[in-house]
């Protein structure tokens, strides 16, 4: 059993340095497509006019000046090499700026995570054994509006409530607890209503099946019939979704730390595509698609885990 | 369910908790913080980029405003077009006009208490001109032969021809500002990094957090008049929205700049009686910039027509809610150089229609839009997607022009795209704004008459006197009598004037609002200075 697992791992590892090129050549190609150059954008945020020996000094300085193929070949290069280039307009290492803003964002991703998992299990829960009833009703309620919401905008509207109107939470920065909810739980939400339907029809679902009757039957409590048997069934295709989830916490938080004066990787991302600062945008990209893939991994792991019959499949292919 | 009879109470408890956990830490919060009666005083202001290095000889991703509260220029340029002393007491031109010789401040220390003096001025000079590629847009760089050392507080600067507007671009924020000798790093390679943020300004970095904040102290070693308050916070804040907000909710004692919030929000807070606010004396004007290489635009009465036809008067207002001054000429009056007479062209829709009538631009029955040769009577405009200010008043105005039979086609689009495609000939109209003091006018002049600058050269290069127009900005730069300067800026605007290659629109400002507890200050229409040393609060 393990063995197949670890084969099933190795294969996907495997896989991973094709997907990463695949992305970094995409990456290459589509940010180039932006209008305006680096050079340019460079001089004129800077409030200096782009002379034409002005931008050739910078393109040379940049590297921008040589064949697309080039500029491609030497990148991989120095990825190779782990050395991901310089930023354009901070001129330091690429790499070393992304990690150190890194664990702000990991920071609000989990705590959202952490958010989903609390919120979305026993809201859905609920839901579907109070099923049609007025409390079902005002949490599907909750959860068609919070999928529907656009993330900037729901964010404004937690800031003006909760900071502007009842001054609970700071409406900027970062540091304290405080400063940590409204950022998470705007992240969170769109995916916790989504959460919250899928574990409500999954519970429906599983209560409807023959077995919860017969473990009845048997004289088995509700809540062990609950927690032993229908939530361990429903409980496995929702694991897929977390998977994907975190990925896209990560990729999502781009909005909210801007809304919300965030220090971490999306800020900076937003900033680096203004600045076509190509270096900051192609780790970047690497380094989520990276992200992606290895959650995904887990989640297929652990979804092999809780369900043998999957493993049972792969043994018998 | 039994189970059920435990889950709610249990939801419950938890969203309590989380709730409790957090307004435990409301002494955190700034609206409390800001208020408390300490005996240090601070200032809190909103700020969308972090300060950067803090580097006096680099550009991005430094931000101007910092660079100006840790570093100080030789002269100052003073908001009504004059020159002052700073670093420099006074100075003395040779009657060449090609060596300017400044006199030091003898009683000038860097915040570390290391001196000011003329060997160090001139490591800084040495620094930044090893660099002169990249500083080659500031006209002054490319004229300076050498600079040198007269005495302990005496330098002289030689220039290889004369150049007038050397005190102007010394003013500037950057490059030519000092670094105090510890702040250099190996080999005085300042175009890389330097080695700690010293300077001669009123404030002093003291803490920095990059992305979150910036705090600055008052220069205890500071030569000249001391800041009322201890310190200044920069809080990074790269969304407008939430910059108001947080002003709202007082974490921030004051926002300042041109466009850091929407004027929606601007007005809005200043609606709401609750607050004070200021406006600067204009320093930049906003236009549109007409391509006259092709197209309709080629023809001068088009582009007049234009102009005749917006109302501008009621644009400007409704949509800059009366922050903005509206613009008849290029620049403002307290520009040097540039106050001079023109006619200005005032709203009249008749008259647009008769000079596209006369022009050969008619409309035929049953059409609205007026074609000349076959040819409709359409024209692009590209303006800058995320500005506030400019996509409301290209969609007002393609309704004016709509009423004159002529059709605009507008298109939003990141910043610099639209100049690029003027530059390209791939678009008839773009937004365009000046540079603002200290170097206008005459970097306007330079970059006019100039290739791949700002896109003037480019957009004027229909004009029948285009030629004559760049022969007398090169007499004008070079020139030594200021009579014939007088003269040849007064040609030059009029030139640009009379055809109608620019339509002024407004006038822009610093916006400041503040809350109540502040004192009064007056801004400055500068970019990049902000008077921090002349704020203060109530305890």
């Amino acid at each position: 059993m393990y063995e197949s697992t670890w084969i099933f791992c190795l294969k996907r590892i495997f896989t991973l340095p094709f997907v990463l090129l695949g992305v970094s050549i995409l990456t290459f190609v589509f940010i180039r497509f932006v209008p305006v150059e680096p050079a340019e954008v460079i001089l004129r945020l800077a409030r200096v006019a782009p002379t034409t020996e002005a931008i050739e000094a910078l393109r040379e300085e940049l590297g921008t000046d040589k064949p697309f193929i080039l500029q491609y070949l030497l990148w991989v290069k120095g990825v190779v090499k782990l050395d991901f280039g310089t930023s354009f307009v901070s001129k330091l290492p690429v790499a070393q700026e992304l990690l150190a803003k890194l664990p702000a964002t990991i920071e609000l991703a989990i705590t959202a995570f952490v958010l989903i998992l609390a919120l979305s299990i026993p809201l859905g829960i609920i839901s579907a054994l109070y099923k049609h009833s007025i409390i079902d009703k005002i949490i599907r309620f909750f959860t068609v509006m919070s999928v529907s919401l656009p993330t900037f905008w729901l964010g404004f509207i937690l800031l003006y409530l909760f900071s502007l109107k009842f001054g609970i939470f700071p409406t900027n920065g970062k540091g304290t607890l405080a400063h940590l909810v409204l950022p998470a739980f705007t992240l969170a939400l769109p995916t916790i209503g989504l959460f919250v339907q899928f574990i409500r029809s999954a519970i429906i679902e599983e209560l409807q099946q023959p077995y919860v009757k017969y473990a009845q039957l048997r004289g088995l409590k509700n809540s062990d019939i609950l927690i032993r048997h229908v939530w361990r069934n429903a409980a496995i295709p929702l694991t897929t979704l977390l998977g994907m989830t975190l990925g896209n916490l990560l990729g999502g938080a781009v909005i909210v730390e801007q809304v919300f004066s965030w220090p971490g990787l999306g800020r900076y991302l937003i900033e680096s595509i203004i600045n076509r600062d190509y270096p900051v945008v192609q780790c970047y990209v690497l380094m989520i698609a990276c992200i992606y893939v290895l959650a995904n991994l887990g989640t297929d792991v652990l979804h092999r885990l809780l369900d043998p019959h999957l493993m049972m499949k792969d043994r018998r292919d | 369910m039994r189970l059920t009879k435990y889950l709610l109470p249990f939801l419950l408890v938890l969203t309590f908790s989380i709730l409790a956990g957090c307004t435990s830490s409301e002494q955190e919060k700034g609206k409390i913080a800001s208020k408390a009666k300490t005996e240090e005083k601070m200032i809190t202001v909103g700020w969308p980029l972090d300060v950067g290095p803090l580097n006096p000889h680099t550009y991005l991703p430094n931000q101007m405003t910092a660079q100006a509260m840790v570093y100080e220029s030789l002269v100052e340029y003073n908001d009504d077009g004059t020159i002052t002393p700073k670093l420099a007491e006074s100075w003395d031109i040779s009657e060449d006009k090609t060596a300017y010789t400044f006199h030091l401040r003898t009683d000038v220390k860097y915040s570390d208490g290391t001196a000011f003096n003329a060997d160090n001025v001139i490591r800084n000079f040495d620094a930044v001109l090893a660099n002169r590629d990249m500083h080659s847009w500031m006209g002054m760089v490319n004229h300076i032969v050498e600079v040198v050392k007269v005495d302990d507080s005496t330098i002289r600067l030689q220039l290889d021809e004369p150049y007038y507007p050397v005190l102007n671009e010394l003013a500037f924020v950057r490059p030519f500002r000092f670094l105090g000798n510890n702040g250099f790093p190996e080999g005085d390679l300042t175009q890389d990094s330097i080695k700690a943020a010293i300077g001669t300004g009123p404030w002093v970095l003291t803490d920095y957090k990059k992305d979150e904040y910036a705090l600055f102290s008052r220069n205890e070693n500071y030569w000249g008049e001391k800041p009322l308050v201890d310190k200044i916070k920069v809080k990074i804040i790269p969304d407008s929205d939430s910059i108001s907000l947080a002003f709202e909710n007082e974490e921030l004692d004051l926002i300042y700049g041109r466009g850091i919030i929407s004027l929606d929000n601007y007005t809005y807070l200043k609606d709401s009686g609750k607050y004070q606010t200021a406006t600067s004396e204009p320093l930049s004007t906003k236009a549109l910039l007409f391509n006259t290489r092709s197209g309709p635009l080629a023809e001068l009465n088009v582009r007049q027509a234009i102009q005749y036809a917006i109302n501008k008067e009621q644009m400007v207002d409704s949509i800059t809610h009366g922050t903005e001054k509206v613009a008849n000429t290029l620049f403002w009056d307290a520009i040097p150089y540039t106050n001079i007479d023109l006619a200005p062209i005032l709203y009249n829709p008749e008259k647009a229609q008769k000079l596209l009538d006369e022009a050969g631009w008619t409309l035929q029955k049953g059409e609205k839009i007026r074609s000349k040769n076959g040819q409709t009577l359409t024209l692009d405009l590209i303006y800058i997607a995320t500005d506030a200010i400019q996509k409301p008043m290209a969609e007002l105005m393609q309704g004016e022009l709509a009423k004159i039979g002529v059709q605009l086609n507008i298109e939003g689009a990141d910043v610099m795209v639209g100049l690029q495609k003027l530059m390209d000939d791939q678009v008839d109209i773009n937004f365009w704004r000046t540079n603002g003091p200290p170097t206008d006018p005459h970097s306007f002049a330079n970059e006019s008459a100039t290739p791949n600058a700002s896109g003037v050269y480019e957009a004027k290069l229909g004009l029948p006197n285009a030629k004559e127009i760049d022969t007398k900005i090169h007499q004008l730069l070079v020139g030594t009598d200021e009579e014939e300067r007088v003269q040849l800026y007064t040609d030059i605007l009029s030139m640009f004037h009379d055809q109608a290659l620019f339509y002024p629109i407004s006038y822009e400002t610093n916006n400041v609002i503040y809350q109540p507890y502040m004192k009064d200050f007056a801004p400055r229409a500068s970019e990049y200075d902000i008077p921090y040393a002349q704020m203060n609060k109530e305890n």
